[in-house]
């Protein structure tokens, strides 16, 4: 019984309540928010907070990226970090769907999709199968894409009624960001709670998310258990890109241009709702909730620092330096966690 | 006799491995000077070399990151937040004071990066992809959201001289940039210093065993990197007398793509600092050479992205390759090889 | 022949380190004498490499004492440990692949001229070392580019280049020939009569004898014993070593032996095995004995379908497993547990449940919902067969002791309900507890039916375990040998000879 003896126990202590803590507590931070907001408005620091219209738009930005982070997230979770080519993808959705537009409204998403579905096909197999750095390949993926926009598009930005004099398909798609059930909540919001439920039990309550799991935790135990390691990295590219398409349709709706610029900042913004929502980038760990309030704390956090007077740019700095953080925190504690948990 | 022929032929192979980058430079460059118009003459080969002075000098830092086996993401957004600080500072100090204090920022950041990478151990992509974002938003918050140009005698006497030819093609930034190339070459092929940067990236614990402090070398990488292209970014902005918010934007492309066909792999302990710039030269030639074939700007940019994404793929699909054969006992195939021949 | 009148060369004294998990070394004296060749055996995991690494200055917070010729040491980095003139010979070879013959020689001390590297001195001095060793390469040749035991002793020149007064050699004859053992052995016994103090870690025993002046045992990190090589025989070092006596470890009983249930037929993979043709049996153990690198594991990679076959073909209870995925020979009952437990078996960082379900994730699934709560029972009584200690199984498996971590690993792969088990150095770096309930485990799997193969580097543990063994060399299979004819000995002279039937 000596094996037994030499165990130390100290290294034994369960972090269930550190579990526990790391979904609930992102929903504290996100309620923190809540409160200096309010707290900001009391003392005459901010205006507009809490109003009607503020926690909309507070909404409509989170329903935006979050529809992006859902997606991600099955990338983080399976230890590929994430995916750079998404602002690209955004773009190139919207614009393909604009310029399909002149065939109907149907043709138009579905051209979307393919072309979403494509991308991630293409990433998931030079990822999933030869194995390529996913920052680096999507990066490239990225300037692949924009290429393509650049070489087919020219500078040109494309506008739904210009391109189809059928004012329905032009009215429909303008409505993917605009339809409001009950002139309150809109259709982006309703897509994103679907895409998390459904995305959260997925990830927790399927065969699929318990071998993405696998996989992200310990790529080769995954593969020696007789996992498909290849699908599954290759499956959680190709639902990123789905989502992708998905905000990339609502974006430019949103917009009422198809444009290259379309998504920029969307795939820095969406790592980092889903690091400090509690998925590491080490893989395997993390669930979609914890995501959603990731998604929520950012939106919070840039609508405040927007009252505040603080530039969309310099709010990239802070933004940056949280999720430097948090990935360094999250390093040191996995690191402390066991010295085989690199 | 079979046996020997067959050698000879992998040597050659080899061989020709080794130095396909320079065969490539050759082979675009008598390209290019044979069909592409007005390409073979003075005043294009001077633009040529002017322009590939930005990246070459980028590509110097960000090529000892590579060996050392990391990756640097920020190098674009580096170039142009030095750029921006030294104009925008030339304002009010004077290129004297504002140049130091631009080149120290851009060390700074070299240092965070190499210190969060070796230090607080966070992969390298993702602190670089971190520190690119926050470069970005520090770069617009200086300057409001403009680009920053800068007018007057002193100004453009300076950017004349860095532009106008002292010898015949070479410009004062040209002749700068090849005194950094033969600088970082030497040092980096034949210093001790720049060896330990080829057995950090070769095996790290191989290096640590032998007594090579592995953190500082890696720190050490990360603030040539981000010194080199703040010295790009810079003399770039000097030269023209104004700096553009997205001018470092492609370069982050451009330098990865040629660092990566110049033969340094991303895996580390692979590569030198002379393939690198070729490799640099060779790229600003074929884009060169497409606009003179009369083909606009998105179709460089096309090709450029292209051309980034299938370095990118022959290095996974090489790497897949060469794992199918790790362990592979030569005496067996050999085996099996006469095993077929007596059929 | 010791040389005490020399002096102590290192004395360590009350030495400890232990990690999260484990205690690796657990208050050892140590001391060798200079001109002394001391060796250091015990079982895997019993803390010989961790005591030496420690010596190299590989960790900073060890516990007791170090001296070196009588003066105490702090040698808490390599750089430390190697000023002290302690060179040490890594079992995983430490050299860097893309990176030149000479540069690996001479890392961390390349000749200089003036600022920058003297290449001429950098080549005529590494040839000079690849001499000592007898190699005749190109210097300037990547390590990747030369053969794994040119490597080894591209590393002991290495080593030998730093001039060390204390010398650590790890298994350093694991890849070699039996002609480069020889001249390892003459050059040791060369640097032993110039006063180096010598430490020579080595499984292999009759090796053990011929080489060393006094040798000490270890077993669960802790020192057993220390004795001049002269006044102890191979039998008492044994049971040093396991901590009982010889004959108790290998009582063994007869089993049935039934139908044929794993056949393979003529199977190669090109470059790594070739015309592979074995039976296994119901309730029979079949041992595959061979030096690391015979294609032993790329073979049970290939039955098992982690990678395809060229030529050949697997059967299980008759039917043909050609093109199946593993997944589909998993749910058939075809198992393979790994060789590295830490890379290819257990996820670390997840939870043991997890680790147990692993690989039958699809056998738990109704309809697209996975149902983990339906294999807990199931997890928790093998848990409780292999007595995995502790039995929670939301521990995570990182946290478990080696012994326990190689146990849950067998809990694993009994969970898919196997037929057919290929058990890849199943007690490989385990304590004897632990390596005791595996082994028992495997007879009782036997005997319910199943049909076990064991690759494994541990001769007694095919001696004991084994009803047949097939001798692996270099991709082919050359012997076949019964029960009754096993021995330690028998086995290790069959993988060393180069003959083919």
């Amino acid at each position: 019984m000596n094996g037994i003896q030499k165990v130390d126990t100290r290294a034994l202590q369960t972090n269930r309540f550190s579990k526990l803590l790391s979904s609930i507590g992102i929903y504290a931070i996100a309620a923190l928010f809540i409160v200096l907001g309010v707290v900001l408005q009391s003392m005459g620091i901010i205006n507009n907070f809490l109003t009607t219209q503020n926690m909309m738009n507070i909404v409509d930005a989170v329903a935006l990226l979050g529809i992006v982070a859902v997606g991600m997230a099955f990338i983080t979770y399976s230890g590929h970090y994430a995916d750079l080519s998404a602002p690209t993808t955004i773009a190139l959705t919207g614009i393909v769907s604009v310029e399909l537009l002149r065939f109907g409204f149907i043709p138009a998403i579905m051209g979307a999709v393919v072309v979403g579905l494509i991308i991630g096909i293409i990433n998931g197999i030079v990822i999933g199968k030869f194995k390529a750095n996913p920052i680096i390949w999507t990066l490239a993926m990225s300037y692949v894409s924009m290429g393509v926009i650049r070489f087919v598009w020219v500078n040109k930005q494309i506008y739904p009624d210009v391109i189809t004099d059928d004012p329905f398909p032009v009215m429909l798609f303008d409505n993917i960001y605009r339809f409001r059930f009950f002139n309150a909540i809109s259709l982006p919001l309703i897509i994103m709670l679907v895409l998390v439920v459904v995305g959260q039990f997925i990830l927790k309550r399927t065969a699929f998310g318990a071998q993405l799991k696998l996989t992200g935790s310990a790529k080769r135990t995954a593969k020696f258990s007789g996992i498909n390691v290849e699908l599954m990295i290759a499956l959680a590219f190709i639902i990123s890109a789905f989502t992708t398409t998905i905000a990339g349709l609502a974006i430019t709706s949103l917009s009422r241009v198809g444009a290259y610029y379309n998504g920029a900042g969307y795939d820095f913004r969406a790592v980092t709702a889903i690091v400090i929502g509690g998925m590491t980038l080490a893989g395997g760990r993390g669930s979609i909730i914890g995501v959603l309030g990731g998604t929520l704390v950012i939106g919070l956090m840039n609508n405040i620092m927007t009252l505040l007077g603080v530039g969309t740019f310099s709010q990239d700095i802070i933004r940056g330096a949280i999720f430097i953080l948090v990935v360094g925190i999250n390093a040191k504690t996995l690191r402390s966690m066991g010295r085989d948990d690199a | 006799m079979m046996r020997k022929n067959k050698l000879d032929k992998s040597k050659l192979l080899a061989l020709g491995d080794r130095f396909r980058i320079y065969i490539l430079f050759g082979v675009i460059f008598i390209f290019m000077s044979l069909f592409a118009p007005r390409f073979f003459n003075s005043y294009n080969l001077t633009t040529i070399l002017r322009t590939v002075s930005m990246n070459a000098t980028i590509a110097l830092g960000f090529t000892i990151v590579m060996i050392c086996g990391e990756m640097d993401l920020s190098i674009g957004r580096t170039a142009t937040f030095a750029a921006v600080i030294a104009l925008t500072l030339q304002k009010k100090f004077g290129y004297g004071i504002s140049v130091p204090i631009a080149v120290l920022a851009g060390a700074g950041v070299g240092l965070l990066n190499g210190i969060l990478v070796a230090k607080i151990k966070i992969n390298s992509f993702i602190v670089t992809i971190g520190t690119m974002t926050i470069l970005q938003g520090a770069t617009y918050t200086i300057t409001g959201g403009n680009s920053v140009s800068l007018s007057g005698d002193k100004v453009f006497a300076i950017s004349d001289f860095l532009a106008k030819p002292l010898l015949p093609m070479l410009p004062p930034r040209v002749l700068l940039t090849i005194l950094f190339v033969v600088v970082f070459h030497l040092f980096v092929s034949n210093s001790q210093w720049g060896r330990n940067f080829y057995m950090v990236g070769g095996n790290r614990t191989t290096a640590w065993l032998a007594g090579i402090n592995t953190d500082r070398i890696t720190i050490t990488a990360f603030i040539l990197s981000s010194t080199m292209a703040a010295v790009a970014g810079i003399l770039f902005a000097m030269e023209s007398s104004a700096a553009t918010l997205n001018m470092g934007d492609n370069s982050l492309m451009y330098v990865v793509s040629a660092t990566i066909i110049g033969g340094t792999a991303m895996s580390g302990g692979k590569g030198g600092i002379l393939r690198s710039v070729v490799a640099v030269l060779s790229l600003e030639m074929l884009y060169t050479g497409t606009i003179l074939f009369g083909f606009g700007n998105e179709v460089k940019i096309f090709i450029s992205g292209l051309i980034l994404a299938l370095v990118v793929l022959y290095e996974a699909y090489a790497s897949y390759k060469h794992e199918k054969t790790i362990g592979q006992r030569a005496v067996l195939l050999e085996e099996l090889a006469q095993a077929k021949e007596k059929i | 022949m010791s040389s005490e009148n020399l002096g102590l060369a290192l004395k360590m004294v009350g030495v400890g380190k232990r990690y999260p998990a484990t205690i690796a070394v657990d208050n050892v004296d140590f001391e060798v004498y200079a001109g002394e060749v001391h060796a250091l055996v015990g079982e895997n995991g019993a803390g010989k490499t961790t005591l030496m690494k420690m010596l190299a200055g590989s960790f900073n917070d060890y516990t007791g004492a170090i001296f070196i010729n009588d003066k105490m040491v702090k040698l808490t980095s390599p750089s430390i440990a190697k000023s002290y003139g302690i060179g040490m010979i890594y079992q995983e070879l430490s050299l860097a692949q893309p990176i030149s013959i000479a540069e690996n020689l001479l890392v961390g001390r390349l000749p200089r001229k003036g600022l920058f590297i003297d290449r001429d001195k950098m080549v005529s001095e590494s040839k000079r070392l690849l001499k000592t060793v007898g190699l005749d390469l190109d210097p300037l040749l990547p390590i990747e580019d030369i053969s794994q035991h040119e490597a080894q002793l591209v590393e002991i020149a290495k080593v030998l280049g730093t001039n060390p007064c204390i010398l650590v050699m790890d298994e350093p004859t694991s890849a070699l020939s039996q002609e480069e053992v020889e001249r390892l052995f003459k050059i040791i016994a060369k640097l032993r009569n110039r006063g180096m103090a010598i430490v020579y870690i080595s499984h292999h025993l009759p090796e053990v004898f011929k080489v060393a002046d006094r040798v000490t045992v270890m077993r669960d990190a802790k020192k057993v014993a220390t004795r001049n090589i002269g006044e102890v025989t191979r039998e008492e070092i044994v049971h040093m070593m396991v901590g009982r006596s010889i004959k108790e470890l290998f009582t063994k009983e007869k089993r049935e032996v039934g139908q044929p249930r794993l056949e393979v037929k003529g199977l190669s993979r090109y470059g790594f095995f070739h015309d592979i043709d074995l039976q296994l049996h119901a309730g029979e153990i079949l041992g595959i004995c061979g030096l690391s690198g015979a294609g032993r594991s790329e073979l049970a990679q290939v039955i098992c379908g982690i990678e395809k076959a060229d030529a050949g073909t697997v059967l299980l209870d008759g039917e043909p497993l050609d093109g199946l995925p593993m997944a589909k020979r998993v749910l058939r009952g075809l198992g393979y547990l790994s060789e590295d437990r830490k890379r290819e078996g257990l996820a670390l960082r997840l939870a043991m449940d997890d680790n147990i379900l692993s690989a039958v994730i699809p056998k738990l699934k109704q309809g697209v919902v996975y149902n983990k709560r339906s294999g807990k029972p199931k997890a928790m009584q093998l848990i409780e067969e292999l007595s995995i200690y502790p039995p929670d199984l939301d521990r995570t498996a990182g946290n478990l002791s080696g012994g326990n971590q190689q146990k849950l690993l067998l809990a694993k792969w009994m969970a898919i309900n196997p037929k057919v088990l290929i058990l890849d150095e199943p007690s490989r770096g385990v304590d004897v507890g632990a390596k005791m309930t595996i082994h028992e485990t495997i007879e009782r799997l036997a005997h319910e039916g199943n049909a076990i193969l064991i690759i494994s580097s541990d001769l007694p543990e095919l001696v004991r375990l084994a009803d047949r063994v097939i001798i692996m060399r270099k991709g082919h299979f050359t012997k076949i040998m019964d029960q009754s004819e096993c021995s330690e000995e028998s086995l290790l002279l069959a993988a060393n000879t180069e003959v083919r039937v």
